[in-house]
């Protein structure tokens, strides 16, 4: 069956689910310029900005003869766990006859989860389904870990753009792994990769880190965000995100007592700022920001979509929470508008302003 | 003791219950005035600027009370259904009030209401304000107890068809329960769709309801329906929306959709509301189907309300005609039936 899902971060992980599960994945393009027009167009007005360029993902990949979506749930409050009924709508409507697989919260619907796991598991053994299962969850985690020295690496590149050209390599490399063994093998030729980057060396004191916290799609999707960890990387910043595949994996698919989870810690860090899990990753985005401060960062940017529920409630909070920690954080809307002038001077100004934080601490040390 | 009530978002449902519990408790009740051009643009200075209105003008409200009161009630509302919550701006709002509005730090009473229906009277919410407030388990009940009798009061008033201005107006005793309720021989009836707190703050909707009134027409909304007409007809929804007030909206819109008596429906909603989002084009594709004139009204701080008035006749004007052709209404001065005929 041809399946099709949401474009978010790297596809790499999905489309192999699929692909060894005996689907046949049709992988919507990067979202462009065409494809936030599509979604726009036949979206809500008022709907956030994932959902609408979501909407243009699934016409394009459907366009491409996908037959089912295949998408994550929620149980809200916050309203990205309502997209698949919505979504489901609108396509009825336009006329297309697609069969959308939400998954929810197992607690939630048994039935209905149940249901579609067997779908996607088709004929294979759920011993199969298992090792698959297993064998990706390792390929994210792989990636996410070259990636986070990629965003290390990229500050100091010596030939700029060398960073995302291994990073496109390693996607390549890890696309063949199909078992165990081929990812040993892949795992050493990509770290090779990354150690043949020739790098700056640049004093600890001048290095600037900065954390990308906030909604998880505009935070891992670099075609709505402006290529945010690029643009960063290239006026010389150390990158980490708040969100990664594993984690959200090791958050939302391991059951709570094998998992160690990270998450935790970080929501126990927010309950300072907000006091309860209010929907979408506003206290997350809180207890991220106070972890990036404990490391020791130096600025923060919190993306955000226009109008989004829960980070307006963390936004309107960022003020206090700057005041109390003395750490900078730039806060951005970002909508169908992708005019990046007028945020790109925001980021120059916002790092011009850290670098001279640092440095003036640096004189009055020494 | 002086508790400050701020005259915004859910007070408007659950006022009569948060005036007699704090007046059982013997404190003493503050509301904040009627929302003015003054409140809003306080609450424009100390909320972000794309956050919803209604938003802003709590907190307006909140900061004309704070200096006032000893305490500002503003209850966590995390639920007061069964795997439902509220919209997730209700549920931080005591953090970003709390963090915003200056002065405001140590004054806030925010009891978290975890309830699996309307009704909010389970003592367990209310166990933090013990100790603040230094009173007693007994009393605590006993003034729940009596709120919830005041509450079900109003509700009471409001499924006979009482707007909620005119049902707050009897629970205060400014009106007589003897008068009918002003909705009732009008030509057309409409459905109105739209939270208690932008449809009943006359300042944020600008007064869509006394608008329809001198228009002759009934309004219905969503509490005057009983729960279970509501919940009835979304009861197909393999997954409902995940805020209550959301559901009972779109309940209540399906309703009008199925009821033969409504001629029409307005949505009003507030500027970037994303539950409405939702809800809007929800009933947008279903319009057609159910071959029933829909239409949203969107609201922000401006001010300006020529614009609502002339969508909301034009609204009206068209279901009359549409009525008239089939021989429902008779004409009325101004609309010339020949027009009518010409123009088909």
């Amino acid at each position: 069956m041809k399946v099709t899902f949401p474009y978010m971060g790297s596809t790499l992980v999905y489309r192999k689910l699929l692909e060894m599960l005996g689907h046949e994945p049709v992988s919507p393009p990067k979202p462009s310029q065409k494809t936030i027009d599509l979604g726009v167009k036949h979206s809500p007005e008022f709907a956030c900005f994932p959902m609408k360029v979501i909407m243009g993902s699934y016409l394009e990949a459907l366009e491409m003869g996908a037959e089912v979506i295949l998408t994550s749930g929620g149980h809200g409050p916050c309203r990205a766990g309502f997209y698949g009924e919505m979504h489901k709508r609108i396509l009825n409507n336009l006329g297309y006859h697609v069969d959308v697989w939400v998954f929810d919260s197992i607690k939630r619907d048994y039935a209905t989860f149940m249901h579609h796991v067997k779908k996607l598991k088709g004929d294979n053994s759920w011993l199969k389904l298992w090792r698959i299962l297993k064998l990706l969850y390792q390929v994210a985690k792989d990636m996410d870990q070259f990636e986070m020295q990629l965003q290390t690496k990229r500050a100091y590149e010596v030939k700029k753009g060398d960073c995302t050209r291994i990073w496109e390599n390693i996607q390549q490399i890890y696309d063949g792994v199909n078992s165990e063994k081929d990812l040993d093998e892949a795992r050493q030729r990509c770290q090779a990769l990354i150690d043949g980057i020739a790098i700056v060396e640049v004093p600890e004191e001048q290095r600037i880190r900065i954390g990308i916290v906030g909604e998880i799609y505009v935070v891992m999707e670099s075609a709505v965000n402006m290529k945010m960890e690029e643009t960063l990387g290239g006026l010389g910043c150390e990158v980490r995100r708040g969100h990664y595949l594993s984690h959200w994996i090791e958050n939302n698919m391991i059951p709570k007592p094998f998992s160690k989870s990270h998450e935790e810690e970080i929501l126990k860090k927010g309950e300072k700022y907000i006091e309860i899990q209010i929907g979408g990753h506003a206290k997350e985005t809180m207890g991220h920001i106070v972890d990036y401060y404990d490391q020791g960062f130096d600025g923060i940017i919190h993306l955000m979509p226009f109008g989004c529920l829960p980070e307006l409630v963390s936004q309107s909070i960022m003020p206090k929470l700057m005041e109390d920690l003395g750490i900078p954080v730039l806060t951005i809307a970002l909508d169908e508008q992708t005019g990046i002038a007028n945020n790109l001077t925001r980021i120059e100004a916002f790092l011009d302003l850290i670098r001279n934080k640092k440095r003036n601490r640096r004189w009055k040390v020494s | 003791m002086r508790v400050g009530i701020p005259r915004g978002l859910l007070y408007h449902y659950y006022y009569p219950f948060w005036k007699t519990l704090f007046e059982e408790l013997k404190a003493e009740v503050v509301v904040s005035g009627p929302t003015t051009k003054e409140v809003v643009n306080k609450g424009i200075e100390f909320s972000v600027p794309e956050i919803c209105v209604p938003m802003k003008v709590f907190t307006g409200h909140v900061e004309q009370l704070v200096k006032d009161v000893d305490y500002v009630f503003i209850p966590r509302m995390v639920s007061i259904a069964n795997k439902e919550y509220f919209c997730p701006k209700f549920m931080g709002l005591p953090d970003m009030i709390k963090y915003t509005v200056p002065g405001a730090l140590h004054k806030i009473l925010s009891p978290k209401i975890e309830s699996d229906s309307d009704n909010i009277s389970n003592p367990k919410f209310y166990r933090e304000m013990k100790d603040i407030l230094k009173i007693s388990s007994w009393d605590l009940n006993r003034a729940l107890k009596k709120a919830e009798k005041a509450w079900k009061r109003v509700r009471a008033l409001s499924k006979n068809g009482y707007v909620l201005t005119d049902a707050l107006d009897v629970f205060e005793g400014k009106k007589n329960l003897s008068q009918e309720p002003v909705f009732k021989n009008g030509e057309i009836t409409i459905g109105l769709m739209g939270y208690v707190y932008d449809l009943y703050d006359p300042f944020i909707s600008m007064d869509i309801i006394d608008k329809l009134k001198e228009l002759n027409v009934n309004i219905l909304t969503f509490e005057m329906l009983d729960e279970r007409q509501i919940y009835d007809s979304i009861k197909f929804m393999r997954k409902k929306l995940f805020w209550t007030f959301s559901n009972k909206l779109l309940g209540a819109g399906y309703h009008f959709y199925h009821n033969p008596r409504v001629d029409g429906i307005i949505q009003v909603t507030a500027f970037g509301c994303g539950p409405d989002s939702m809800i809007g084009k929800i009933m947008e594709l279903e319009s057609g189907r159910f071959a029933k004139p829909f239409m949203t009204v969107r609201i922000d701080e401006h001010t300006g309300e020529s614009h609502l008035q002339t969508r909301v006749e034009a609204f009206v004007d068209m279901i009359r005609r549409k009525k008239m052709v089939s021989g429902g209404v008779h004409h009325e001065g101004n609309l010339s039936l020949y027009g009518i005929n010409t123009g088909l």
